[in-house]
């Protein structure tokens, strides 16, 4: 262990650590909801395509 | 006169908004002072309120009465008391688990009334009816919501460390927690986690990236820290992010020889079914037995029966899947009177911490009405090579009245032990364990299990 290491409260802070990891969710959020979205639009398209398919039949 | 100053417990000194004291038997929480703002937010915003319905902080009622006699005294609370208290290295995986989400849904719960919980332990947890309970009405304290979360490292350190290495290892690691009681560094929890917990995001988050930018970042003077921007959007997520990942641990440890101990033990004619019946006749004949332990508990058969009478039961076993199966069943039941504990009883919990007074030793926390030791002593004895007289001498500071079986050496179980190994045990005789008893106990009762060999007895402590 770095000797600096030993004078640093290990109770307090890893702010820097929690504003790094924070962005990291929200960006992986962010994409999260942009695969949801292209979920959803097909789901809604494949519907829309069956119904139609039906309503010929 | 001189008055008489009480003293915080010697677990209670890290927090300067108070401490706990213990006065003519009575658990006391003082507030000082300085946390008078902070407390009053809390019981003011509505938040105690709040947690106290949802059952996941202990009640209090406050007394106008400064019993230390300190200057720094603002109020004086008397908590709930809790029946037994228990320390993380005690607990089985799911228990930890446990006290892992209560922590974060608290924290969670807490921003709605503007109130964070400053602390991320797991000794502000213990058990209640079956349940975990934040114990420290000190935690709470203002939110400002351009500040991140205080305890997240503590968080990491003392819940995510050793769920997460439990989970991977599939070992029981509990006495790493006794080891580091502070939380385990997360450097030696990345060095101790497999390469491939780092494809699982939110473990990468926590634990490796946090490890590897503290602890680059540590020791340099960091300004930015101070003007880094958090909001409540971002707590949020992180909070978010450690519920789903704390959540999806589970305990996958292999089914030990105890798992199938009882179906095994049932196929022996109806050796367990004489063993309850004599249990239950003896059981019914005592009055006034508020309490129990349950030695070597396995999966908590006769636990349940000493619950079912009443008795706030704690069932203690060495081996972990047993006793997390029997957290899980309690939890299926809602059986408030069962305390499932992984106990050691060759080596258990030591006093440790700040003058090797912070947290109690098992023996001294622990002083039952009724012992249950069945099916054990030859463990003990032949098992671990703990003489009689030892074994007593455990039990006589366990509980005042044990009911314990006796097991002959020509027993199967025995001769399976022996198996292997030089039988040194020219002791291990039914004379000689009555005989190292009767040194601390009284033999009240004596009863052969069918026709087993083996024999229950009811013992009681001298004076």
């Amino acid at each position: 262990m770095t000797l600096h290491l030993l004078y640093i409260d290990p109770g307090s802070g890893s702010y820097l650590v929690q504003v790094i990891v924070a962005g990291a969710l929200g960006v992986a959020f962010f994409f999260k909801n942009i695969g949801r979205f292209i979920k959803n639009a097909w789901w809604y398209v494949r519907s829309l395509f069956t119904r139609s398919q039906k309503n010929n039949t | 006169m001189t008055q008489q100053i009480t003293q915080p417990l010697d677990s209670s000194f890290r927090d300067p908004s108070g401490f706990v004291f213990e006065k003519d038997g009575t658990i006391y929480r003082q507030v000082n002072k300085i946390f008078r703002d902070d407390f009053d937010n809390f019981i003011g915003s509505g938040c105690y309120d709040q947690l106290i319905e949802k059952q996941w902080l202990i009640p209090h009622e406050e007394i106008d009465k400064n019993f230390t006699g300190s200057p720094g005294w603002y109020k004086t609370l008397k908590p709930q008391r809790v029946p037994y208290i228990t320390y993380p290295y005690e607990w089985c995986f799911d228990m930890l688990k446990d006290a892992a989400l209560l922590t974060l849904q608290l924290t969670r719960e807490c921003t709605q009334f503007g109130i964070i919980l400053k602390d991320a332990t797991p000794f502000n947890v213990q058990w209640l009816d079956g349940k975990p309970v934040f114990i420290d009405t000190l935690s709470f304290e203002r939110y400002d919501e351009s500040k991140p979360w205080i305890a997240y490292r503590q968080f990491c350190e003392n819940f995510l460390s050793p769920l997460l290495l439990m989970h991977y290892s599939r070992q029981p690691l509990q006495s790493l927690s006794s080891a580091y009681p502070d939380g385990m560094p997360l450097s030696l929890t990345r060095s101790l986690l497999p390469w491939r917990s780092k494809f699982s995001f939110h473990t990468y988050l926590h634990i490796h990236m946090h490890e590897r930018l503290s602890s680059r970042s540590a020791g340099k003077e960091n300004q930015k820290e101070n003007t880094l921007l958090f909001s409540k959007k971002k707590l949020f997520r992180l909070l978010d992010s450690l519920y789903s990942l704390t959540n999806s641990l589970q305990w996958k440890g292999d089914a030990t020889t105890w798992g199938q101990y009882y179906e095994e033990a049932n196929q022996r004619d109806d050796y367990v079914l004489q063993k309850k019946k004599v249990t239950i006749e003896w059981l019914s004949q005592l009055s006034g037995t508020a309490s129990a332990i349950d030695l070597g508990a396995n999966e908590g058969v006769f636990s349940f029966l000493l619950a079912a009478k009443n008795m706030k039961t704690i069932a203690a076993d060495s081996d972990h899947s047993s006793i997390n199966r029997l957290y899980q069943k309690t939890k299926k039941e809602r059986e408030k009177n069962i305390l499932p504990l992984l106990i050691d009883l060759a080596n258990p919990s030591s006093a440790i911490g700040v003058n090797n007074k912070e947290r109690i030793s098992f023996i001294e926390r622990t002083n039952c009405d009724l012992g249950l030791a069945l099916a054990l002593i030859h463990h003990l004895s032949i098992g671990k090579n703990i003489p009689f007289g030892k074994i007593a001498e455990l039990f006589r500071s366990l509980a005042d009245q044990f009911i314990i079986e006796f097991v002959p050496k020509a027993d199967p179980k025995i001769q399976l032990l022996l198996k292997g190994k030089k039988d040194i045990y020219n002791d291990y005789n039914q004379e000689n364990f009555v005989h190292s008893f009767e040194k601390y106990f009284l033999v009240q009762k004596k009863q052969e299990i069918g026709n087993s060999g083996r024999t229950l007895y009811m013992m009681k402590r001298h004076g």
